[in-house]
């Protein structure tokens, strides 16, 4: 009874921690991005202060219940899935579900946002959806790839192992040093299921507005805004948790998931964008090839 | 006369009155509530489900000196129980409002309760056949039974039922000469023999079997290259008719496969087979046939426009995910085979009837002439989102624990590029299944569809209790899980060590009742967020949409929904080449041309010598 | 033109009950802060103003530090821009994608064309003052004004924000009339838009007395109907 009360109680506190670190690394991308353009850039409570102002709305408007519930969806899916990643002194249900699952539960929201911006009957919202969808198809193949790769390495699908076993043994056994061809797969894949430039064909404001954000205002607007810090956080803090060791405390843990998310933010906004086959071609050739060959390293 | 007997009689009598009554208004109901009766005679002998004995039946026939025998174990009861399941669940959806508006446009309702409960007969007989010769009988029964079936709608149903039997035929053949060889080497028709003599066979008539029986079977199944038939002819019989082929009759070539190439010829042979020149085992081979098996139908669904061939299409591709399952040969893998079983057959089911609740409403199945259907039917639409969310295999819903199982055990067997062939599988899966749900419900609402309603409850009922079996199972996968430990052990398989909500492994473990009270707790704050946050939304018409501030009018059509995945088809659109059906096709002409220049030396040359000549092979092929 | 000319005219504030909970007087000023720092904008570039905006928003005078971003879609947006001369036909947009904007949305006229006309002061095809057709927070004068000009005239409403004055938005609503009559002069009256400017105010309570009049009414008699699609058992 004990442990299942300490257990609620993490899952509780694991998506406000992961939130609030996911605001800053907002931040921290838009700063970035500022301080590549040799601009100031947005000060410290931007990101809130945008989430604030969308939610703060007089007027909201809404297609329907699905375009509510795609809402809801999205940032519910994101807010169960941190419930799975592991952070310092914090493993929540991360044994209960294990790599697989948490590759899958992270793609509830993406559904949910899907079947949001289909009800909203907006051929730019469906046109971006259906480049979003196509490079899913692109970047899961790697990234799946690398999964597999690491959790044979560590012949364990369980995350909280996986981040136990490279603590123990220090920097020579992070996943980083054992298979550092997958490392880099493994980047290039978390690179692109961000959807930043190059690879945001199903954003590209100026040709299909924004795509699935389209018709969203108000507080669905803002519901994304939380999403994407859920989903930078989870992006980078699992990058973190399968190559780098995880987190032995709170400073290396945010050191280290900020450094990560820091690289493809920095590519990111020297780039302009590939267009969708452009994307697929170029992610099923490079990364693929290099996952491919990390697992050949890892079963040899 | 035991229990099993009763069951098989009780299906006897309810093929039989269906098929006497089929003019009868209330046959619907009357086919519907016997088959609750079978499926009650099921649950009296569901020891067999939680590690019961086998049920031996009473009737014992003796053809030609052969003793004909039947019985029921885990296994069949598991593959029995989907059967009368889905059955159920057509029969109850089409006895209400759907047969009066199918009888209106000229079918024949009662008939297709006819050729379900028949359906269901012939695949007792077959779950419960005792040895290869009632097996065959069994099979036989089932192929012409579905036939049945698919032809019912007439037209380019006929065409695709033909088709079917062809490749039916040419199975059974290969099944017939299969039991022709083992008989040789065994002398007997009993699976105890068989199993017993297995261990002596060599390798070359373990290959020969195994390839001769995995083909025959594979037919049924429509694994690749077999699978040609399948689609067309599932999608175009009559919407609950489709629902419960898609869902079960394949399966019925996977069970057939189980008990003679598992059970008996035993896989593990298998894996000691090299295939020359390669570094492939004959298993091996098998794994990347079930492997192209999920790809390329998956991927040859995301191209379909109409939503029935979409569902069968995928309805094939679901079926490598079983068999890659089973072929892994440890308690993980195959009872995530099996579990696929079930978890595919309340999806299918589900996403059938949807499909066909929303052709009842608009006479069209074409995901282009569809669209914003989520209005007017939204528990139709609700019952598709579950369907869909367990076919791609995302938690919550079902399909999930059974793809985690196999993608498990692929992890810890080591086969990396068979996992990913699944998971490639899995990705088009969810793009596929996404284009449905979005070209039907989501969308623009066309003016045409402004003024329908909801589907009735007699057709709602069935499709919702299919929903809601979709889920508790995902949440409680332990149910199943029971039912499928039995059935491994009956295979011979190790029993998978389950918990009620999932799985619990030293490396790596799924507990579904922790994962959907997080994901729903999760959903919930996203709902207190929505709902509490910010002022209430209002809701606005279809056409107060951003178009470049270009005005919308109803009268044009602006869903997204032709060609939808542009992008990707521009990148892969040349690698469908239809190979399979230029094989098909050229060997069809083959045969032809063969069969056209024999008759034409046959009739203008030479009768008699070529009558002799062929008596000659002929004799020299049996006697010699 | 027979309504009066409101471009002057404040809206009749009604006063806002200061709340008694003390937490809900801090939450308003919380939120209109926020909407202050946070201005999302559309830039609907019409005419030759547009040019002076990107040296706004890059690393020159960059806008971002002030937490203005640009947006794509009316949906997003709380600024409307509108950079230079408006025709005839750009006004029929300008005012649907005005109307698709969730309130609060703030409009800003840049350049002379927008104030009245410019040197299309004798065009037949292009509207005068902007004013007329919806209600505008701020003109930025000017042929064209310098990006310095433009930050500025930000500041300033970014100012009026957070005091809660830039309520100019609510004069659409309250004043619909006058504004729907000055549309139907120009556009004839088969005018409407698929927006459903009545039933957001009822449903928001922003109605004021001059909500419906006479011009609505001719509205009423040929909108073709709007009512959201309900979902249907």
């Amino acid at each position: 009874m004990q442990v299942t009360l300490l257990t609620i109680m993490e899952v509780i506190l694991m998506p406000i921690v992961a939130f609030i670190i996911g605001l800053f690394m907002v931040l921290m991308m838009r700063k970035l991005a500022a301080r590549l353009q040799r601009r100031v850039g947005p000060p410290l409570f931007q990101p809130l202060f945008d989430i604030v102002k969308l939610y703060g709305k007089q007027t909201q408007i809404s297609h329907g219940m699905i375009h509510d519930i795609g809402i809801i969806m999205a940032v519910g899916g994101y807010v169960a899935a941190e419930a799975l990643l592991p952070v310092p002194g914090m493993d929540g249900i991360a044994a209960k579900g294990g790599l697989i699952t948490l590759a899958y539960l992270t793609m509830v929201p993406s559904l949910g946002l899907a079947l949001g911006v289909g009800q909203c009957a907006n051929p730019n919202g469906s046109i971006g959806i259906s480049r979003a969808l196509t490079s899913m198809l692109a970047y899961d193949i790697p990234f799946i790839i690398v999964i597999f790769g690491v959790a044979y390495q560590f012949s364990s699908t369980n995350l909280v192992d996986i981040i136990a076993t490279q603590q123990a043994g220090g920097f020579s056994t992070w996943g980083i040093s054992e298979m550092p061809v997958l490392a880099v797969a493994g980047l290039f894949a978390m690179h692109a299921s961000l959807g930043k430039q190059p690879f945001e064909i199903y954003i590209a404001p100026a040709e299909i507005a924004t795509g699935p954000m389209v018709e969203m205002g108000g507080k669905f607007l803002g519901g994304l805004f939380v999403m994407q810090s859920f989903q930078l956080y989870t992006a980078s803090v699992l990058y973190v948790s399968l190559f780098l060791g995880g987190g032995e405390n709170w400073i290396t843990f945010l050191l280290k998931s900020f450094g990560v998310l820091a690289i493809p933010v920095v590519i990111a906004y020297l780039f302009p964008r590939y267009r969708t086959d452009d994307l697929v071609r170029l992610v099923w050739k490079w990364p693929v090839m290099l996952a491919l060959i990390g697992i050949a390293f890892v079963m040899n | 006369m035991n229990q099993l007997d009763t069951l098989l009689l009780i299906s006897l009598i309810t093929a039989l009155i269906s098929g006497l009554g089929r003019r009868h208004q209330l046959i619907g109901w009357a086919t519907a509530i016997l088959l609750t009766v079978q499926f009650l005679a099921l649950l009296s002998i569901s020891s067999l489900g939680y590690g019961g004995t086998v049920i031996e039946s009473a009737v014992n026939l003796t053809i030609l000196g052969q003793p004909l025998s039947w019985r029921f174990d885990g296994l069949s009861w598991f593959f029995a129980l989907i059967t009368i399941g889905a059955a159920m669940a057509s029969s109850f959806f089409a006895a209400g409002i759907w047969a009066k508006k199918y009888k209106k446009h000229g079918g024949n309702p009662g008939l297709l309760q006819f050729a379900m409960s028949l359906n269901v007969f012939t695949m007792l007989v077959l779950l419960a056949s005792g040895d290869l010769l009632s097996l065959f009988i069994g099979w036989e029964l089932v192929s012409w039974a579905s036939l049945l079936l698919m032809v019912l709608a007439g037209g380019i149903a006929t065409q695709w039922g033909l088709r079917y039997i062809v490749y039916a035929t040419a199975g059974a053949m290969s099944i017939l000469a299969g039991i022709g060889i083992i008989y040789h080497l065994t002398g007997s028709f009993a699976y105890a023999d068989l199993a017993a003599a297995a261990s002596t066979f060599s390798t070359t008539h373990v290959v020969v079997l195994s390839l001769l029986f995995i083909a025959g079977f594979g037919v049924k199944m429509g694994l690749l290259p077999f699978h040609l038939w399948q689609a067309g002819a599932y999608a175009e019989t009559p919407g609950p008719g489709s629902a419960f082929l898609g869902a079960i009759s394949s399966r019925m070539g996977l069970y057939a496969m189980l008990i003679v190439v598992f059970q008996l010829i035993g896989l593990g042979k298998m894996i000691a087979v090299e295939i020359p020149f390669t570094f492939l085992s004959l298993r091996d081979l098998l794994m990347w046939v079930a492997a192209f098996t999920i790809i390329f139908p998956t991927y040859t669904a995301l191209r379909q426009n109409d939503a029935r061939y979409l569902l069968a299409w995928h309805g094939i591709g679901q079926g490598g995910y079983m068999m890659m399952g089973l072929l892994l040969l440890d308690p993980v893998g195959s009872a995530g085979g099996l579990l696929h079983v079930f978890n595919y057959a309340t999806n299918q089911a589900a996403l059938f009837l949807a499909i066909t609740a929303v052709v009842y409403r608009t006479h069209t199945a074409d995901l282009n002439r569809l669209g914003g259907l989520v209005n007017r039917m939204p528990l139709t639409f609700l019952v598709l989102l579950v369907g869909i969310i367990g076919l791609a295999g995302i938690p919550p819903m079902n399909g999930f624990v059974s793809k985690w199982l196999i993608y498990r055990s692929l992890i810890i067997e080591g086969m990396p590029l068979l996992f990913v062939a699944t998971v490639i599988g899995t990705l088009g899966t969810i793009l596929s299944v996404y284009k449905l749900i979005h070209n039907t419900f989501l969308g623009q609402l066309r003016l045409e569809h402004e003024h329908i309603r909801e589907v009735p409850w007699s057709m709602l009922a069935p499709m919702l209790v299919v929903a809601t079996i979709i889920f508790i199972t995902g949440f409680m996968p332990g149910l199943v899980l029971d039912w499928v430990a039995s059935a491994q052990a009956a295979l011979g398989f190790t029993p998978l060590a389950y918990t009620l909500g999932g799985v619990e492994t030293a490396r790596g473990s799924l507990d579904m009742i922790w994962l959907c009270g997080v994901l729903f707790g999760g959903f919930g704050v996203g709902a207190l967020l929505f709902y509490g946050g910010g002022n209430k939304a209002k809701r606005v018409h279809q056409l107060d949409n951003y178009a470049g501030g270009h005005f919308l009018t109803a009268d044009t059509r602006y869903h997204y929904s032709n060609n939808f995945y542009a992008g990707l088809m521009h990148h892969i659109g040349g690698w469908y080449r239809g190979t399979f059906k230029w094989l098909e096709s050229s060997l069809i002409s083959i045969v032809s041309l063969l069969s056209g220049l024999t008759q034409i030396l046959f009739h203008s040359y030479h009768p008699a010598l070529f009558l002799l000549i062929t008596a000659t092979l002929s004799l020299y092929f049996f006697i010699g | 033109m027979s309504n009066t000319d409101l471009s002057n005219i404040e809206v009749n504030q009604k006063p806002v009950a200061k709340r008694s909970n003390p937490f809900a007087n801090v939450f308003n000023e919380l939120v209109s802060f926020c909407r202050s720092r946070s201005m999302f904008m559309l830039h609907y570039c019409t005419g030759c103003g547009a040019i002076e905006l990107p040296p706004a928003m890059t690393s020159r005078f960059d806008m971002e530090r002030l937490g203005i971003q640009p947006m794509v879609t009316p949906r997003q947006a709380d600024i409307l821009l509108i950079t230079g001369y408006v025709s005839i036909k750009t006004l029929k947009r300008v005012i649907l994608t005005y109307e698709q904007m969730g309130a609060p949305k703030y409009v800003i006229g840049i350049c002379s064309c927008t104030v009245n006309g410019g040197m299309y002061w004798q065009s037949y095809a292009t509207a005068k003052k902007l004013d007329e057709y919806i209600p505008v927070d701020l003109y930025i004068a000017g042929c064209m004004p310098r990006p310095e000009a433009v930050i500025e005239g930000l500041q300033q409403l970014m100012a009026k924000i957070k005091t809660d004055e830039a309520n100019s938005w609510k004069k659409y609503y309250e004043h619909y009339d006058y504004y729907l009559g000055n549309q139907q002069h120009l556009f004839g009256n088969n005018w409407q838009t698929p927006t459903d400017i009545i039933g957001e105010a009822k449903t928001y309570q922003l109605e004021g007395p001059n909500t419906l009049g006479e011009h609505t009414k001719i509205l009423e008699s040929v909108q073709r109907p709007l009512e959201p699609l309900e979902m249907k058992l």
